[in-house]
């Protein structure tokens, strides 16, 4: 075991590292990306930051405004300046102001509706993984039976369906033909106290957004790599021989199969989670879900690049950070990279 | 001698589909053409043959273990426990052959391969799964059982909480046999068992096998393409070709009598310990399945070749007391079995 | 030119072989067809779709407005023809450039290894890791002025290539260790022969599934950056025609379902008869392989 643990820290030191070095290489891709945008359509922003319905700023906020946008955009100053400052303000969260609720910090808005869209993401990322593995072993085993070709048709049309059609689609058959869910909101009922009706209530209220998000999953990309990769097991030696030594088809699949995917499934969630959060970023503003998704639309309508850029950022730290934590895992599941 | 098996005029082959002209065509390639054996208790029975004599695919079909393009067209075996129960091998359905026969009254020991166990179970729990499966026995008390019949089969304790890839090619061997011979079958098949290790290892694996046989006095059948496997371990032999057994004896007899014209070509081509000249092998090839030769199906490369081999396949008959050949030389001198 | 030609035949024949062949394919090359014909007509559009109110408003299909109108009195026929056309064109762009770069990286790191691999891949994974739908918010809120059909294009490319290059490293990986490679290259073949005879076929099949999954990740980004009003909302795309539904119209809530049905139900069919063809090319490609 001795031996087990010092390989398993070589690789977690390993994993750290690959994760800061990405998130910086991302910041600093953004920020040339950022960089490379026109003066003059940076100074429309601000212009229509200003001149938006509603907006009444006074001169000394125009001024920072138009200081924190120069700054964010890397306009004026010397490239190396400009790279240090930007990146200081991202490590530190200080995307300026935003205006959509100025002159609260863009940073502090997004993190307020961050807690409902990490619990959308979590709940439904968890389900549609673990019922596309299961779906996707069964249908592999049974494959030539009908109700496996009928769920193999099934994924074929969900999985190219973005989750935010899946979204339209849901809402409406189920809010608009059938009106048996909500056709948005977080919750229909004033926050008073912390109980079992609260609860239930934003649950019900998720389940069409989370029901967006898992449907192409669980019976998409989940399920069709889920499928592939069991009827690979079953070709394998090792499930070979286990059918030689008269071992019972459930245990096969529990045993054998389902715990030689586990490795490869995580891979593919880790590489969709970028897709994932911006689809359901969609899927909120559909629903009008109150996470960062319908904060990024209010921004988007009042050109807030702060809170836009905010968005931009803690998403990336948030999807690299969720493949790190998914890296972190592999350890535990496959041997193989527990012991050399 | 009891019985242990009775495998009777199996004729066996694949089904696969192949482009012939553009088009998809089906057909049909002979492997094991009309064998029949019968294994005694307590003997170590040795199967040699060259690459596609059908070795494999006997084995294959002897323990029931159909692969889809795998078609049984004839034949019975029929296997005996070691109490004397009788399964049909043939008749038998795959559900119940995985519940009493597989691995309780006859195990089988593969090639040695880099994947032949599970990646992500550790050793221990390989053998555990078997003791709770087939014997009811629970995790704990499988661990201690495991312990102790890995210290008798000469394999380190703490392989037992390793997983497969820390193993050695020559350790994996040793515990898939330990596998097999876990719940004490009457009939183990072992398929080439040592031919993918070096020699070191090798020579382990056969000593272990030896042992074994002599100690729970089963019945084990060694297939190999490897003489020399078979002069240190089988006791009785048959050589395969094409298909057919076309010679059955003692060990010995094969090696210093062989009747068969391809087994003597076969003795003849084995290097001898001081004599320098030059090997002789045997010209052409083996036929080829998708369209067997008319006849015995050595013929076309026989030097002792008559009139009559290309019309009548020879049946096996027993030429002296226990040997039995199945060549038109020898047809005369004897009544067909 | 001559060896466009022969990649052009070469697709061609690759085409009418796996329609003849392949149900997947079949089913979904024919819906493609159907797609490209509404498109095509768009060229004959009798009204400008551009403009409002050339059609009476809110009227549910019928047999002279195949799919009703919208509330700014538009024939959403006329209009589904102009969005599909100028979503395949979108997508078409983004796919030139992100599949044509993606191809490009991913041979040069599969087949030279060592840094430049390393250095590639380090490169692909970072942008993979940057969320696509964030940062074109971002770059689309800014360049709202200045976008046009090919300029999205491009601009989705920016996040679309990634994945064709990971696809491409692998399938090359894998190729590199086979034995027909050491063979050609130890007969004597130059590496650039090698790559064109030897490589090409499957490289070739890959880059059109590839090329087919960019076209499919487009359309979808282009609608999402559509219903969040970052397109161009003064001219056509599907997604487009949902967010003025949605927006405007507020379809749902005043029953003119129509509006909003037409371009989901297209953007659906889109998404799947692309990628039924990519599942068919793929489903040859590993053939191939074999």
């Amino acid at each position: 075991m001795i031996r087990g643990s010092k390989q398993v820290l070589k690789y977690i030191a390993e994993r750290t590292i690959v994760y800061v070095a990405t998130i910086f290489s991302g910041v600093t891709l953004t920020y040339l990306i950022v960089k490379a945008m026109p003066v003059d359509a940076v100074e429309n922003i601000l212009f229509g930051m200003i001149s938006s319905v509603g907006a009444v700023y006074d001169p000394e906020s125009v001024i920072l405004l138009r200081k924190n946008l120069y700054e964010i955009f890397g306009i004026g100053g010397s490239p190396i300046e400009s790279y240090l400052i930007f990146i200081r303000r991202v490590f530190t969260f200080d995307f300026g102001p935003s205006t959509i609720a100025y002159p609260t910090p863009a940073s502090e808005i997004v993190f307020k509706r961050l807690p409902w869209t990490v619990g959308l993401l979590l709940a439904s990322t968890l389900i549609t993984w673990t019922t596309g593995n299961l779906l996707g072993v069964i249908a592999g085993y049974f494959r030539d039976r009908k109700f496996a070709r009928v769920l193999e048709g099934i994924a074929i049309t969900l999985y190219p369906i973005p989750y935010y059609i899946m979204a339209l689609i849901l809402i409406f058959l189920f809010a608009y033909l059938l009106r048996i869910f909500p056709l948005g909101g977080g919750l229909s009922i004033i926050p008073e106290k912390f109980d079992l009706q609260l609860v239930l209530n934003i649950i019900w209220h998720s389940l069409l957004p989370a029901a967006s998000l898992i449907l192409p999953g669980a019976l998409g990309w989940s399920f069709l790599s889920s499928r592939t990769l069991t009827m690979q097991t079953l070709t394998e030696d090792y499930t070979r021989y286990a059918e030689v030594r008269g071992l019972p088809g459930s245990h096969i699949l529990r045993r054998y199969v389902l715990r030689n995917i586990l490795l490869p499934q995580t891979t593919v969630l880790a590489l969709s989670l970028g897709g994932i959060f911006g689809g359901a970023l969609l899927t909120e503003i559909i629903f009008a879900y109150p996470g960062v998704g319908s904060i990024a639309y209010r921004a988007i309508f009042s050109g807030d690049i702060y809170t836009l850029m905010a968005v931009l950022f803690l998403s990336m730290i948030g999807v690299a950070t969720g493949t790190y934590l998914l890296d972190l895992l592999y350890p535990l599941i496959d041997p193989r990279v527990r012991y050399r | 001698m009891e019985p242990s098996l009775i495998a009777e005029n199996l004729k066996a082959g694949y089904r696969l589909s192949t482009m012939e002209l553009q088009k998809e065509v089906e057909i049909y390639v002979d492997a094991v053409s009309g064998v029949s054996l019968t294994l005694g208790r307590d003997e170590i029975f040795g199967i040699a043959g060259e690459s596609g004599c059908g070795k494999s695919t006997l084995i294959k079909v002897i323990y029931g273990y159909h692969e889809p393009s795998l078609i049984l067209r004839d034949g019975s075996v029929r296997l005996y426990g070691r109490k004397g129960e009788e399964f049909d091998i043939v008749k038998l359905d795959r559900g119940r052959l995985q519940r009493d026969v597989w691995w309780k009254h006859i195990s089988y020991i593969p090639q040695s391969s880099m994947n032949i166990l599970n990646p992500t179970m550790r050793i221990r729990d390989h053998f555990a799964e078997i003791l709770k499966i087939h014997r009811g026995v629970e995790k704990d008390e499988a661990y201690r059982e495991a312990g102790k019949y890995l210290e008798s089969m000469g394999l380190p304790i703490d392989a037992l909480s390793a997983f497969p890839h820390q193993l050695s090619g020559g350790m994996r061997q040793r515990v898939v046999i330990a596998l097999a011979l876990l719940l004490e079958p009457s009939l183990v098949l072992a398929d080439e068992p040592s031919s993918a290790l070096d020699v070191i290892n090798q020579k382990v694996v056969l000593t272990l096998l030896r042992e074994k046989q002599e100690e729970l006095k089963n019945t084990v059948v060694i297939v190999s393409h490897d003489m020399g496997v078979h002069g240190v371990l089988s006791d009785r032999m048959a050589i395969m070709y094409a298909g057919k057994i076309v010679e059955v004896c003692d060990t010995t007899e094969i090696f210093w009598k062989p009747l068969h014209p391809y087994t003597k070509a076969l003795i003849e081509s084995l290097p001898r310990l001081g004599d320098k000249s030059k090997r002789i092998g045997l010209g052409g090839t083996p036929p080829d399945l998708r369209n067997p030769p008319p006849g015995c199906r050595f013929h076309p490369r026989c030097p002792y070749v008559m009139p009559v081999c290309s019309k009548a396949d020879p049946p096996l008959c027993e030429v002296r007391s226990g040997h039995y050949a199945a060549c038109w030389l020898y047809s005369e001198t004897v009544e067909a079995i | 030119m001559a060896i466009a030609a022969r990649f052009m035949g070469k697709i061609v024949s690759l085409f009418v072989m796996l329609y003849r062949r392949n149900l997947k394919f079949r089913l979904g090359f024919t819906i493609i067809l159907i797609l490209l014909t509404l498109g095509f007509l768009s060229f004959f559009s009798p009204t400008n779709t551009r403009t409002w109110y050339v059609a009476p408003r809110d009227r549910p299909p019928s047999l002279e407005y195949p799919f009703g109108t919208s509330s700014m009195g538009r024939d959403l026929f006329w209009e589904l023809c102009a969005s599909i056309r100028n979503s395949l064109t979108i997508a078409f762009v983004t796919a030139m450039i992100a599949s044509h770069i993606g191809l490009f990286l991913g041979f040069i790191a599969g087949i030279r290894g060592g840094i430049i691999d390393r250095v590639l891949m380090f490169l692909t994974d970072t942008f993979i890791i940057i969320p696509g739908l964030p940062l074109l918010m971002v770059v689309t809120t800014v360049l709202k002025r200045y976008l046009t059909i090919p300029f999205l294009g491009m601009l989705i490319s920016i996040v679309s290539w990634p994945w064709p290059s990971r696809q491409v490293r692998s399938m090359v990986l894998s190729l590199r260790e086979r034995t027909f490679i050491h063979t050609a290259r130890l007969s004597g073949m130059s590496t650039s022969k090698v790559i064109l005879q030897e490589l090409m076929p499957y490289v070739l099949g890959w880059h059109l599934v590839n090329f087919t999954n960019t076209i499919l990740f487009s359309i979808g980004t282009e609608s999402g950056l559509a219903i969040l009003g970052l397109s161009i909302l003064d001219d056509n795309t599907l997604g487009v025609m949902i967010y003025w539904a949605l927006n405007w119209g507020y379809a749902l809530f005043r029953g003119i379902w129509w509006w909003l049905a037409t371009p989901v139900v297209t953007l659906v069919l889109t998404f799947v008869s692309f990628y039924l063809v990519s599942m068919g090319i793929n489903e040859y490609v590993h053939r191939l392989v074999r």
